[in-house]
This record gives C-alpha cells, structure tokens and sequence, in this order.
C-alpha cells in the first residue's frame, strides 16, 4: 500500500505518505494509552458479536452433527448422528455441481460488477454538472430499490408470454421471440440472475470510486497530460496505484456477497430449471429449510464457511500484514 | 452534531422501552397462554369473512373468551406453522392442508383429537387427518377441480359437453378448427390435473414398498397419465415450465382473452369472473366434471382442502377443542358450505350442499366421490416442496425429452424425499 | 466540431444510455403501481394510461399497516444507531489504541462480514425461542444491529484512522482530555462514516424479511417486509398493490439517499480506502 487518500475525509489534507497513521517524526512521541480502556470500548462489540452471531454459529455447528428436522425442532429432542449430514452432502454430486457453479457464478459477476463499475465511475467523473447528477440519482434509484421489487420486475422483464424483452425483440424485428423463454437453461437463468446482481451492485462500486476519484487533485492530471500520457496510462499510472485499497477491499466484499446471493436467484427461478441454477446458498435453502432438515442445511453452511474461509485467506493475510506493518510504528 | 447527537440519544431511550412494550403486549396478545383467549391461524382466503366472525362472535358470547383470528399469508407459511408448533402457546387452533396434515402429526406437534372421532365425517376426507387410528385433525373442507368453459366459444365451434377422454379430445379439435380461441389453457406443470389422469390408469404418484415408499412415475399408468396430459396441453398456448398459479391462470390469463376452456377450482372460477366483470366483460362460463376414459366413470380429480388441527402446544386445549367442535358442529359446517354457495364438498355426511343447476358446485360435488389423494406419507409434503420433481418432470416429458430417462429420474428423488421425515 | 465536443457528446449518450439502463426498473415499479389490473401483464407492455391510485389505497389500507410502519422504523433506528454507537467505540480502540488480542479483532471483524445469515435463520430462531425472546421488537433490533455491526466497524475504523494523529494531540495539549479529545476533534469528521454506515444499515434493517418472518408471528409486532408479500397470494397475485407498496417501500430509502448522498459516497470511498 503505497498511498492513502487523506483528502477523501473532509480531515485537512497533509498529502504525507501513510497519512496521519504514520506521519513521520509523529508515531514516535505519541504513545496510547494500554490497560483496560480499549477492553472497555470494544467489550460491547465483541459481547454483542458473541450473544448473537457467534452462539448462532456454534448452534449451527452442533445442530450440523444432528437429525435435526420438523420433529426434533417441534417435540425439541435431540438425536446425534456424528458426521452423517457431512457424509450426505459430500457424496452428492449436486453439492459439487453447486460449488463448481457458484464459483464461476461468483467469478463472473464480480469480474462484471468491478468493471462496468469502474467504468461508469470514471465515466462520472468525467461528465458534466447537470448529467452526473441524473447519471448518479439513476444508480442510487438502482441500489435503493428492495430486492423483492426488483427480482419480481425482473422476473416480468424477462417473462415468457408477457415480457417485455420478448416485446422489445420482435420489435426489433427478430425471430423467434413469440414466446421465447429466457430461463429455459441453468445458463440462461444464471445469466439473468447476472443481470440482476451486476445492475444492483454496480452503483456501490461506481458512486464510491467517483467519490475516491474526486479527492485526486486535478494538478496530476494536468502534469501527466502535459507528459503526453494517454488516458488509458493515466489510469494504470495514477488512478489504479491511488485506488488500490479501494478495488482491494470492494472486490472482496463483492466476492463475499456475490457467492452468499440468495434472494435474487431463488426468487427467479427457484435454483431451476431442473436444478439447473442452484448455487450453494441456494441449495443449503432447499435441502436444509425446504425439506426441513436443518441439520443437513447445517452442515452445508459449515463446509461453505469453511471453503470461503479457505479461498479468502490470502486476503487475511494481507489484512494481518497490514496491521502488523501499522503496529510496528 | 450536538443536537444531533442528544436527539439520537432520546431516540434510543425510545426505542429501548418500546421494544419492552412490544414484548409484553404480545405474550398477551399473540400466545394464548392466558385463560381468556385463544389464537386461530386461518389461511388467506379459506373462510368466508361472515361466516368467521359470526362463529367467533358467538363462541366468545359462550364462552367468555375473546378468539384471536389470524390469518397467514401463503408465503413462507411452512416455516411459520413449523415454528409455531414448538412454541407454547403461540397457536391453539390452526388450518393445515389435506396434505399435510399427516407430516405434521408425525412431528408431535399435533394434538390427539380422539374425542372427535365418532362424528359423521366424510370417509375420503377423515384419510388424510390420521394416523394409525389416532385422530390428529377434523376435516374442514374439500373442493376439486373441474373443465370450465366458455359456452359463447363452445357454441361457435359446435362443440359438445364431452363425456369421454375421446369427446374431449374431439371437442378441442373442433374448436381449434372452427375458431381463433385457444381451446383450452393448460400450463405445463399443473401436477393434480396429471395426478388424476394417472389415478384413472390405476396409479399414483408414489406406491407403498415394504415400511417405505417409492415414486411411481415410471410406471405404464404414470406414461399414460402423462401421455393424456400431453394430449391435452398440445391444444395450449401456455409455456410447459409454469404452473397455474404463475401467471395465475384466473385472474391473470383467462380474462385477457379467448381461452376457451381451462381446469380450475371453484375459487378460481369466481376470481375469472370477477376480473372480467372488471373489465366491463360478461363471464359466459358453464362447468363439466373431467371425462373419464370411458362414458361410466367420470375422471378422477385431486380431493384438496384442509383440515382444522389443535396445537399440542395450545395454549388452552381445553378451549381450542371448544372452538373446533362449534366451527365443525352440523350447524356451523352447513353455514359453512352454504356461505360457499355449496362450492365446496362438506366435511360431514350430514351436511348437504345443494348447488344450482348448472353451476360449478354442480360439476363439482359430481366427480367428488372419484377424487383421489396423494400418498398421505409424513414425506409427501416434502415432495411438493419446490424445486418439485413432478413439475420438472412434466415439462421435461412435454419438451419431448424420453419420458421413462426421466420419470426415473423424477422416481429416485421422490423415493428419496417422501421416505424422509 | 473538434474533437472536444465529440468526445462530449459520446460520453453524454453512454451517460444517458446508462441513466435509462439502471432506471428502467425502478421506472417500471413506479409506473405499474398506477396501471390497472388489466394492463399490468399484456402481451405488448402498457406505456401510456390513465393513472389509477386505488392500488395505494389498497396497499395501505392493510389492517395494521401503521403498526408495521412504526415497528419498522423503530426497529430499524434502534438497530443503526445502537450499531454506531458501539461501533464507534470499538473502531476508535481498534484504529488508535494498542492492546493483546487487537490483530484477531481485526480478522474477526473481517470475517463476520461473511456470517451466511440466511442460513443462520433457523438456529437464530431457536436461540429466541429457548431464551423466550420471539415476538419482540427488542430482539429484532438486537438481531439487525449484530447483522450491521461488523461493516460499520470495519468503515468507521477507516474513518477514524484517516483523522491526522497531530489533531488528536493538539486537542489535548490544549487541556482536553481524550474523550473530549475524541468529541470535539475525531467526530464532526465522522460525519460522513456514519452516514454511510448507517445507510448500509438502514437499508439492510428496512429490507429484511426472512428473519421477522419465523421470529415475530404475532400480527402486532410484524413488519413492513411481510407486509410488501401480502399482495401476492395462492389467489392470484395483485401486482399492482404489490408495485404500490415496493414503492412506497422505497421512496423513504430513497429520499434519505439523496439527502446523504454527497456525503455517502464520500464516507465510503474514506472508509474502503483506508481498508
């Protein structure tokens, strides 16, 4: 990590290296205080973290070890089956289609979503007063509007008798959109979930790197045009090194909330046509509240903690690097 | 920031002791723990609204107790009934379907109802509220489909009122050669509609195997069910991968044009005629029961409804069977068919429902002594549970895919679902 | 026309193409909500019509609807601003002060934001239910502020860490002590981290369905959320109550988006870039 944007806070800019954090000749005379106070500040955090999620957690871990369906919950008994929810769901094959598909699933949207939305954030940045303002309330409408409106205009869009992509292809003047179904396939309903997901999360990344892009001082620009940079070398050359943390900690919440997207492809298609669109997320749903086996449901919330903890660990990694790097001042 | 930050604060404190309020106030609303009421759960659209309060009205005159109506929503209902059964008292008295009732008894969480057993209840619909002899809910209602059509379009095609699968058959073709309707709708995944086709060959979705159960679709009865409905959804516009509900074929297709029959309940055909009436139309509808394969037995039709179960975990049993035996006593259950204008089938044989002639109570109450029920199993209501593997079923086996590929399929996951508790 | 103008014009078009890509939606939510019944589901969609309100009518003619109102936003308040202030403690502890365990406070901080909740429903709702907390606000409120804390902290520490140490210092040279410290220097320049924390928060509280569902069964302490389903039924689904309500639904969202979004977008980029 090279530089950070002060001046994206309204703080006074100081345009030092490392910002405040590690202004030099500063860490040095200034020690905080130890003892119990910072007990104290984050003690109501982490008891809250703990009553709720983590007693969740550990709850769902014990219930993954049992059969733990509609009779257990209602007559509260408990029957212990040690790793049986495991054994079950690993030697699905649906459990590895599903990894398999969320991956790619998770992997194309977020490759999409970071792109277009970098895109259009530079795009606004570029605009004058009066379009940015329209471009802008047009994301916000986007990223407002509640997901059970969305999927189910989205569901109308794209419906096969009345929708208004069949209407807008034979307008166009093309054949055989009388009454073609757009989520015929496991693909082509993952392809509108796709849709879906980039237009609702496009508007966070954009609005947020117009934000960042806004507090690097037009002098750069000016200077590294004066050089006869391109803009395609300015953005590698200023944009890209300035919003690395940035892109470094949106992709990761995007690949955290894309591979965890439930509402929007159930809603769809139910995870169908024939299975055919079911993601992890999706499938834990199914098999876990659908058929009221909480236990499986359980277990197959475990494993996918425990691949995502697996596949994001270069990430907290950087993140404990980091900090250590912000200690060691 | 400051004033901010004080207005925050106050709006803290308010919410704390809302909250509070909200805690109290619905132990003693919503659990009918105390003495002086119970809690009935009703599903959207179930009771007619006056025949409802009339009952509560006067249960509560003898009672003394005040009767907490609530009626739940469609959506996301199996995880409110489910979790409310393992509450103590949240529900006393609640409406499950016919076929569901038997999975849930299994869990527990239904009370033993024997002291109901003796009264005069329909025999077909008393099935699917038992288990082994113990009575876990009373029947409430039943209702099944039947062909409505449109007479104005029948008329012009010269089609006849078919009392055969071969009449039938021939009456659409009729139609679809002599006008521009669509001769019937018929969406690609209404299973019951199948369902009664493979019962008329002698099958079911599922057979009993030995202490399990095992799906039944690749079966010659489960081919020819399948084969007949294929027949019949050839004559549709409809996409093979709906069922009826998306786009609700009543309120949503039929009145926007010229369909010209379609298999529906008694509730649909009243929400057709409604929302055409809206629209300045007049509903020309007449009724006929499903043909049978031959002109001595009508089709057989999927016997739906719903029973009335007590909680075991009622707050005051002592008062929900009360409540129960007054809803399901001659007097109320007659006021009951006849708030429906007898278009449902009576939960007691000593309740008559007297439709008019012509009417769709009529073609009704006709094929319901040939309605037929699923396997009533504590798995079946995982098997209707989405994704279904009888829909996938249907619109693969109308896309053309080999039928008995994929009814295997279909089977394996059934037998997979319905064995499982 | 050099090529100034040119590459103005185009990128006003692209602008303009994607203001109607990302609003079509949104547009199509409001305008169904005034169409009737009729002309919500034709086969060549519906662009001109008389306007009708009778679906707002029936959307909000719903018994009960103010009681949901009034759960709804005292649930979500109580949930955003109990998430401020707690996180905002411990942000301040894990950017500026040093102690044991403080790097796996970190982690762990990251890491919740990974918490599967819906999956999570079903034990959640057994926690409540052994511990006699279904049907209450105060749960709900506990819930969405646990769901909302770790994004909240995790965006405030950027905030706070963006706050030059010299600031801090002045302050109490200058006789302060640290909370004052804290008070007078750290915190109007928070102003934008906790707008957009508590947005993020706001939205998520306001949206949720799965949880209230099985956790508050009865009527009086149920929310907006299962109110927005209520329209569509086995019977038939009314799509424009459902569009009216969805959109009534999100004009309070919107509305305070657009109040906050200047400073919004500003607080967020801060907090991600400092991440």
């Amino acid at each position: 990590m090279t530089v950070d944007i002060e001046e994206a806070s309204p703080a006074p800019s100081r345009g030092t290296p490392r910002g405040g954090r590690a202004a030099p000749g500063s860490g040095g005379r200034w020690r905080p205080p130890g003892g119990w106070v910072p007990y104290l500040l984050v003690a109501p955090a982490v008891l809250a973290m703990l009553a709720v999620l983590g007693y969740a957690l550990v709850r769902n871990l014990v219930i993954s070890f049992q059969a733990f369906g509609r009779r257990q919950l209602i007559s509260r008994t408990t029957e212990w089956t040690g790793l049986d929810n495991y054994r079950t769901v690993l030697e699905n094959d649906r459990f590895w289609d599903s990894l398999f598909r969320t991956v790619a699933f998770m992997a194309v949207n977020v490759v999409l979503i970071m792109l277009i939305g970098t895109l259009i954030g530079l795009l606004l940045n570029q605009l004058g007063r009066r379009m940015r303002l329209l471009l802008a309330i047009s994301l916000v409408a986007a990223w407002a509007m509640p997901v059970i409106a969305s999927t189910t205009v989205f569901r109308w869009l794209f419906d096969t008798q009345f929708g208004v992509a069949n209407w807008a292809m034979r307008g166009l003047g093309f054949e055989g959109y009388e009454q073609h179904n757009w989520f015929a396939s496991g693909t082509s309903t993952l392809a509108i979930v796709t849709a879906l997901i980039v237009w609702a999360s496009v508007p966070f990344v954009a609005l947020n790197l117009y934000a960042g892009l806004t507090t690097i001082s037009g002098e750069i620009y000016e200077a590294a045009r004066m050089d006869g940079a391109s803009g395609w070398r300015v953005f590698w050359s200023i944009v890209a090194p300035i919003m690395r943390p940035f892109f470094l900690i949106t992709t990761f919440l995007e690949i955290i909330w894309v591979f965890k997207a439930f509402v929007q492809i159930y809603a769809l298609n139910g995870g169908g046509p024939d299975r055919g669109s079911e993601t992890l997320p999706v499938m834990a749903y199914i098999e876990g509240m659908g058929q009221n086996q909480y236990g499986t449901g359980a277990a197959i919330s475990v494993l996918t903690l425990l691949i995502l903890l697996v596949a994001m660990s270069f990430y907290f990694r950087l993140i404990l690097r980091q900090e250590k790097e912000n200690e060691a001042v | 920031m400051k004033r901010k930050l004080v207005a925050a604060a106050g709006m803290m404190t308010l919410t704390v002791t809302l909250a509070a309020c909200g805690d109290d106030g619905s132990s003693g609303a919503g659990g009918g723990g105390s003495s002086d009421s119970i809690t009935v759960w009703l599903m959207d659209g179930s009771a007619p609204e006056t025949w409802v309060s009339e009952l509560n009205a006067a249960f509560e005159a003898e009672h003394g107790v005040e009767v907490n109506l609530e009626i739940q929503q469609w959506d996301g209902v199996q995880d409110r009934v489910t979790t409310a059964l393992s509450e103590d008292g949240t529900v006393d008295v609640l409406e499950i379907g016919n076929t569901q009732t038997v999975g849930y008894a299994n869990t527990g969480g239904l009370a033993d109802l024997g002291d109901f057993a003796d009264e005069p209840w329909n025999e077909a619909m008393l099935s699917s509220a038992r288990v082994d002899d113990t009575l876990y809910a009373v029947p409430w209602y039943g209702a099944n489909r039947v062909v409505i059509y449109d007479r104005g379009i029948w008329e012009e095609a010269g089609a006849e009122v078919p009392t055969t699968r071969d009449e039938w058959i021939a009456a659409l073709e009729a139609i679809e050669a002599n006008t521009d309707a669509e001769p019937i709708y018929l969406p690609g995944q209404s299973y019951y509609v199948m369902g009664g086709f493979i019962a008329d060959e002698g099958g079911n979705f599922a057979v009993e195997d030995g202490d399990s159960w095992a799906g039944a679709l690749n079966t010659p009865a489960g081919e020819a069910g399948m084969d007949f409905y294929g027949q019949l959804q050839a004559f549709s516009n409809s996409p093979t991968d709906i069922d009826e509900a998306s786009p609700q074929q009543s309120t949503e297709v039929v009145p926007s044009g010229n369909v010209a029959s379609w298999i529906g309940l008694g509730w649909e055909a009243a929400g057709a005629i409604a929302a055409i009436e809206e629209q300045g139309g007049e509903a020309d509808f007449g009724y006929f029961p499903i043909p049978g394969v031959t002109a001595d037995q009508l089709g057989h039709v999927f016997l739906g409804g719903s029973n009335l179960a007590v909680s075991e975990r009622a707050g005051n049993s002592e008062l929900a069977n009360e409540w129960l035996r007054m809803a399901t006593s001659q007097e109320w259950a007659q006021r009951y068919v006849d708030a429906n204008a007898g278009g449902v089938v009576p939960n007691r044989t000593d309740v008559t429902a007297e439709p008019e002639p012509g009417s769709f109570a009529e073609a009704m109450v006709a094929s319901a002594d040939v309605g037929f029920l699923p396997p009533l199993t504590t798995g079946w209501a995982n098997v209707e549970t989405e994704p279904n593997p009888i829909k996938e079923l249907m619109t693969k086996a109308l896309n053309g895919e080999d039928y008995q590929g994929a009814a295997e399929e279909a089977d394996a996951e059934i037998t997979d679902r319905i064995n499982r508790e | 026309m050099n090529t100034r103008t040119l590459g103005r014009l185009w990128r006003n078009g692209v602008a303009l193409l994607l203001a109607a890509v990302f609003l079509f939606p949104v547009y199509w939510m409001f305008s169904t909500s005034f169409k009737s019944n009729s002309q919500v589901l034709t086969r060549d969609p519906v662009f001109f019509f008389t306007p009708t309100f009778e679906h707002y009518s029936t959307a909000t003619g719903v018994e009960l609807f103010w009681t949901y109102v009034t759960n709804s936003v005292l649930v979500t308040l109580g949930a955003v601003l109990l998430a401020l202030v707690v996180a905002l403690a411990a942000s301040f502890a894990l950017a500026r002060m040093r102690f044991r365990g403080r790097r796996g406070m970190v982690l762990a901080v990251m890491m919740a934001q990974m918490a599967p909740w819906e999956v999570l429903i079903i034990v959640v709702y057994l926690n409540a239910r052994d511990l006699s907390m279904l049907n209450s606000l105060g749960t709900l409120v506990l819930v969405y502020f646990v769901m909302a804390l770790p994004f909240t902290i995790w965006t405030l520490r950027g905030f706070i860490a963006a706050v030059p140490r010299e600031l801090e210092e002045a302050a109490l040279i200058d006789g302060c002590d640290r909370f004052q410290a804290f008070r007078r220097v750290i915190f109007p320049l928070l102003a934008p981290g906790l707008m957009a924390t508590s947005l993020f928060g706001f939205i998520m509280a306001w949206n949720e369905y799965a949880m209230v569902l099985v956790l508050n069964k009865a009527p009086d302490a149920a929310t907006l959320p299962l109110w927005l389903t209520q329209f569509q039924t086995n019977f038939g689904n009314d799509w424009g109550a459902t569009m009216a309500a969805s959109s009534l639904f999100t004009v309070p969202v919107l509305i305070v988006f657009l109040i906050l979004q200047r400073r919004v977008t500003g607080g967020l980029a801060a907090g991600a870039v400092k991440g």
